[in-house]
């Protein structure tokens, strides 16, 4: 079971040039996360999302603090959805797929396929990015993110970029593929109606980097927007959201 | 054959000739013509200028190998395939060098610094420069073109392989470095396809630059190859010799691009179908690229 825990995480940028200030991406984070779960991280922008993400991926170093993302005691291996598709534009969909894997040529490309055909694309695996729509190349991103067998997903807002069709039908699509893998995710949106239709628990956080709630959702699979007690969660949310925002006018007025 | 409506309604069809002559095709085409038409004036009213006949004709005699004015058969081709020789070696050491100092100068700030202003040095020195020293410092040989070749390509390819190092996506990057993709695979998946573009556009100037050098480098230091022999003619007062060796220098270049470098390009393209269209021999340069050539 991958856990991941993050323990007075702090991230500030150093000044780009002389006179300009650093910027303090997150104040102060701390959250455990492990197992089966489908955590969503939501809140403003500039809250130190996207941040957070990249220092869990290890793209970016913290500035103090503790991230250890382990899978039964040893590092744990990761699979990552980016805003945009972010493929090799002069690979085909599969040489895409094979690029991220580390499996032999004939095993990647069976366990490749699996996976497109997971998300419906398996007829375009000779096909280059350029010549499929935004929805399907982000489709090849989910599916290569699952691809690799991740201890844990981190999910960076992957339907932000598509229109609300092809969102929303991709979104129904990743309910299902969670709930056939049970992986453990972390989501990052903006969207609290996305994130109370796919997860089990969702972070807000606060302006500056900090959290501010950290709430259970449990309702039952599969989860539509039009059900009552979907619509209660959103709204209760979206209260304390409304709650913090409307505190923070305060203190800057 | 195609119709279109004009404002008042009625419709009017396009005759074939008229499509030939307005396709690009045909433009082409026209610039052919009008510039034998322009040739052929100029030679009919000005003594120096040789006709284009004229000129063909010598053409033929000194390729086919017929005796004429003194000369050997088969003569052309020990001084072309010389040429040939001393141009492929120095552009492969050009190119490979070129493409060395390039990954270095688009991958570290140092390398930057520390290089880039020679860089500008190398590049704002034209090849006739040097041609003359490496002359003085080689004698007559086969050294002086080579070099000389080696000198003004290296520099253009550096400048556009460090380009291409430096337009590879930070975002690709990043994924790589999200999913763990080991380096090798990271060189081959993504930074060499990223800077093939530039290598190709540098390969192009390369060529060239490269033929322009070694023809220069071998009229003052060789005693053999084509731009020895086209100084030959020169020295004879021979025009007709003179142009008809500036025609096979520009042939060369037209099959080398035409037929090797274009087709290799739209090779490593297929992924950008735009590729495809706009690119057909030396008018895949744009006019900015043949602007710098020329200078």
């Amino acid at each position: 079971m991958a856990t991941l825990h993050i323990e007075n995480l702090k991230k500030t940028f150093p000044a780009h040039s002389k006179g300009s200030k650093p910027t303090r991406a997150i104040a102060d984070i701390s959250f455990e996360m492990s197992g089966q779960v489908f955590v969503s991280l939501v809140g403003p922008s500039g809250c130190g999302k996207s941040t957070l993400l990249n220092i869990v991926s290890g793209v970016d170093t913290p500035t103090s603090g503790t991230v250890e993302v382990t899978q039964d005691g040893k590092r744990a291996k990761l699979g990552y959805v980016f805003q945009d598709p972010r493929l090799l534009p002069w690979r085909t969909v599969m040489q895409n797929m094979l690029y991220v894997s580390d499996l032999s040529e004939e095993e990647g490309r069976a366990n490749a396929k699996h996976y497109l055909e997971m998300v419906g694309l398996e007829s375009a695996e000779d096909m280059f990015p350029g010549q499929l729509s935004g929805g399907m190349q982000q489709r090849v991103g989910i599916a290569r993110a699952f691809s690799v067998s991740p201890d844990l997903l981190l999910m960076d807002e992957p339907f932000s970029h598509l229109d609300a069709i092809t969102a929303r039908s991709l979104r129904d699509e990743l309910q299902l593929m969670w709930n056939a893998t049970k992986k453990t995710v972390l989501f990052v949106t903006h969207d609290v109606m996305e994130a109370v239709q796919l997860s089990n628990r969702i972070i807000t956080l606060a302006h500056g980097g900090t959290v501010f709630d950290d709430v259970a959702v449990d309702l039952p699979f599969p989860r539509k927007a039009s059900d009552p007690e979907f619509a209660a969660h959103q709204a209760e949310i979206l209260a304390r959201f409304e709650t913090m925002e409307s505190e923070r006018a305060d203190r800057a007025g | 054959m195609s119709t279109a409506t004009t404002a008042d309604g009625k419709r009017y069809r396009r005759s074939p000739l008229r499509q030939a002559l307005t396709s690009t095709w045909g433009a082409r085409l026209t610039s052919y013509v009008a510039f034998a038409i322009v040739w052929q004036l100029l030679a009919w009213y000005v003594d120096r200028v040789p006709g284009p006949w004229e000129t063909l004709d010598f053409i033929w005699r000194e390729v086919s190998g017929g005796s004429h004015g003194g000369v050997r058969p088969g003569e052309f081709w020990e001084h072309f395939s010389a040429t040939l020789v001393r141009f492929s070696i120095g552009l492969m050491i050009g190119f490979v060098l070129g493409t060395v100092v390039g990954i270095a100068l688009g991958s570290s700030a140092f390398m930057r610094a520390l290089l880039s202003d020679m860089l500008l040095v190398f590049l704002a020195l034209p090849a006739i420069i040097w041609a003359f020293l490496t002359t003085m410092w080689f004698g007559l040989g086969w050294e002086a073109p080579v070099y000389t070749v080696i000198l003004s390509a290296a520099p253009f390819v550096a400048v556009n392989v460090a380009q291409g190092v430096r337009s590879v996506s930070p975002d690709l990057h990043r994924m790589s470095q999200a999913y763990g993709v080991p380096r090798n695979r990271q060189i081959r998946g993504l930074l060499l396809p990223a800077v093939t573009g530039y290598l190709f556009t540098g390969l192009r100037f390369a060529v060239i630059i490269s033929w322009n050098a070694v023809l220069l480098a071998e009229w003052f230091g060789a005693v053999d190859g084509v731009g020895w022999r086209a100084r030959l003619w020169y020295d004879a007062a021979r025009y007709r010799g003179f142009v008809g060796w500036a025609i096979i220098f520009i042939a060369f270049i037209f099959l080398l691009d035409g037929l090797v470098l274009s087709p290799l390009q739209r090779r490593a393209f297929r992924w950008r179908e735009s590729a495809a269209s706009g690119d057909e021999g030396l008018g895949g340069f744009d006019a900015e690229e043949l602007a710098s050539i020329g200078s």
